[in-house]
């Protein structure tokens, strides 16, 4: 199994989502009227992610992480066409409740895959190069993001990785396709 | 394959629709004004370039079936500016003085000018505004649609000091206005809030700059009217006056002090303090106001700081241009949550005392309401020719509150139930409101405040009977 592709379709999407997170406050900040409209947010976000971890579990272990992490990316590249259009609290809320179970399918099946491909031994090591290199785009692209939303406005971002995730989703589904033809 | 293709279609599909809608969104800018409570989405924004422009603006709207709004600095807290789906015209860059006149003491600008335009014009010539805010920050158009008063007590409001200006009707012709010409309309669109066309250019009379000496005194509430009609209207040299009376809990409603602008003896060193006064630091008012937005000991300090930076300014010389170009910015304050709201308050003069106590009654009630400031000034009865929408019916003080607010629906509704509890005991004084402030009265409060107020409604239909010209207060109100 080619671990490289997995490493960089990875790498794709935290560095989409890591230009999203610490900028999207800014759009909350546009929309919400309080700190108790952000606690909201984000307490909604967890609640929905911890209450869906354990279906999450038991999914991935049926139709495999592959088929989770190209449903992720693609809904990802989806969901986030709707940031720029939110005009209203509520709709800040609907879109964090679906935010957090796609964010709970990420962190599980990313450990999941990891626990199914990395051996044993080495496994110290390899989750370390995998955390470096996936952090790197994330901080590469941290930076980037804080410009464009300077440059240009901040719903560009949204629009940006979207399309990141779109390209990670379109990597995973070459990778699925190939898995399947090896099986 | 097939599904990668599907799904990429969907993907596309969405995307364009996303963008699309977000441009849309994003073409009608979303304006608010300076009470930050009612942020709205208008059709564009069209800039004042000169008359002819502003013409085709209004007989565009005519052809196109779209509202016209007005707006200057857009200090009126009550959408008095803007509508959703409005047209907005901007009029900050109609601001040219077109006329000046020093020996008749006459002078005609265009509506978007500023106080300060004018004071920077006329200073040098030894003249000065009659009537005016305490602050030089609004344009004219704006102000004498609201039909400001100051700290001047010897003239009346400022439909007083106006002598004719054009206005640009909703059938986008151009007329003259005064007490002789189109007189009918004069008091209608002098406090009209922009209900009835565009203020083009506005001729005022002007008055001599003078030298004031600050006198100043603390005292109990219930000493002011009397002092007021002893001390200060009786006597003919006070020209301008301010009073404060305290918001801090240890105070609260009793302890006052005052501030009388006499005419100084020294005329002739008039020259030595008429060099115009720029804003100065504020870094210290501004931090003793940002601690009494946050405690009651903050309010404690901030009204002592306050009293002892006016004992110290006794005696000291000013001139009236000068008087007439207060600081603002210290009270700039941002806040994502939180706004700062102005209520005014009118009551006559003999009922001050019964008044503040029923006032404090009732606030003393309410713990999670945020005042800041409370300045007095004095407005007398405008004998000749009222606003129609006038709310100096008698000789009567004025009570400008300063309130912070959060800028939630919850705390939007909470505050409205304590200014229309506020405005009630003011009614029962035979009090009034002044109306460019965010829609918290009720119907019926503007009603029993403002006798006339259904004839300046139907007035405004018969002039502009497709109600080309709105904005939130007429919506709210008028309809």
């Amino acid at each position: 199994m080619s671990y490289q592709q997995f490493v960089f379709s990875q790498s794709i999407i935290f560095m989409a989502s890591s230009m999203i997170f610490p900028f999207y406050i800014l759009l909350l900040r546009n929309v919400g009227d309080s700190y108790s409209q952000f606690g909201w947010a984000y307490g909604l976000f967890t609640l929905t992610a911890a209450v869906t971890y354990p279906l999450i579990g038991k999914v991935s272990d049926q139709i495999g992480d592959w088929s989770l992490l190209l449903f992720y990316s693609w809904s990802m590249a989806i969901i986030l066409l709707f940031f720029p259009l939110v005009m209203e609290v509520w709709q800040v809320y609907i879109l964090q409740v679906i935010m957090g179970i796609l964010g709970a399918v990420q962190k599980n099946t990313e450990k999941t895959a990891l626990a199914r491909n990395v051996e044993k031994k080495a496994a110290g090591a390899e989750i370390g190069r995998y955390h470096f290199w996936t952090s790197v785009g994330a901080a590469a692209s941290i930076i980037l993001t804080g410009y464009l939303v300077d440059f240009l406005t901040i719903h560009i971002i949204f629009y940006i990785a979207s399309l990141m995730y779109m390209w990670s989703g379109i990597i995973l589904w070459k990778k699925k396709k190939s898995i399947n033809k090896e099986k | 394959m097939k599904k990668l293709i599907v799904f990429l279609l969907i993907y596309v599909l969405v995307f364009g629709s996303s963008v699309y809608l977000s441009q849309l969104s994003h073409s009608r800018p979303v304006v608010e004004d300076a009470g930050r409570l009612l942020p709205a989405a208008v059709k564009r924004i069209e800039p004042a370039d000169g008359k002819e422009s502003l013409k085709k603006i209004v007989t565009k709207a005519k052809e196109t079936n779209d509202k016209l709004t007005i707006a200057g600095m857009q200090h009126s807290q009550g959408g008095h500016t803007y509508y959703p789906d409005a047209v907005m015209i901007d009029m900050k860059p109609y601001n040219k003085i077109i006329a000046f006149d020093p020996n008749k003491k006459k002078i005609t600008v265009q509506s978007g000018a500023t106080w300060d335009d004018i004071q920077r014009h006329v200073n040098p010539y030894g003249l000065a505004v009659k009537v005016m805010q305490s602050q030089n920050i609004f344009t004219i158009g704006g102000s004498l649609s609201v039909n400001v008063h100051g700290r001047d007590i010897r003239n009346d409001s400022l439909i007083d000091t106006v002598e004719s200006f054009r206005l640009l009707t909703p059938d986008g012709e151009i007329i003259n206005v005064s007490r002789q010409e189109n007189e009918d309309l004069f008091p209608y669109v002098i406090g009209g809030y922009g209900l009835f066309g565009v203020i083009l250019d506005v001729t005022l009379h002007l008055t001599d700059d003078e030298l004031y000496k600050k006198k100043t005194s603390t005292m109990d509430y219930n000493k002011y009217s009397a002092y007021f009609e002893k001390e200060v209207k009786e006597n003919p040299d006070v020209k301008m006056h301010l009073a404060r009376i305290s918001v801090a809990p240890e105070t609260f409603l009793r302890e006052m002090y005052v501030t009388d602008y006499v005419h100084a003896d020294n005329q002739q060193d008039l020259l030595k303090y008429n060099t115009l006064k720029e804003d100065s630091f504020v870094a210290i008012p501004k931090f003793f106001l940002g601690l009494s937005r946050y405690s009651d000991w903050g309010k404690n300090i901030f009204w002592d700081v306050q009293k002892k930076y006016m004992e110290r300014d006794k005696g000291a010389f000013e001139t009236r241009n000068n008087v007439m170009r207060s600081d603002t910015d210290f009270m700039d304050y941002e806040s994502g949550g939180r706004t700062e709201v102005l209520q005014e308050y009118f009551v006559p003069v003999d009922e001050f005392s019964s008044y503040i106590d029923g006032l404090r009654d009732m606030l003393e009630k309410e713990d999670d309401f945020n005042l800041l400031n409370i300045t007095i000034r004095y407005v007398e009865k405008s004998d000749s020719d009222q606003a129609v929408l006038s709310y100096a019916k008698e000789d009567m003080f004025a009570l400008v509150l300063l309130i912070n607010q959060g800028r939630s629906e919850l705390e939007i509704k909470k505050n409205a139930a304590v200014v229309q509890n506020m405005i009630d005991v003011t009614l029962e004084h035979n009090g009034s409101y002044y109306l460019p402030y965010f829609p918290y009265p009720t119907k019926e409060q503007l009603k029993e405040a403002y006798p006339l107020v259904n004839t300046f409604f139907e007035k405004k239909e018969a002039y502009d009977p497709n109600k080309r010209f709105t904005n939130y207060f007429y919506e709210e109100y008028g309809r």
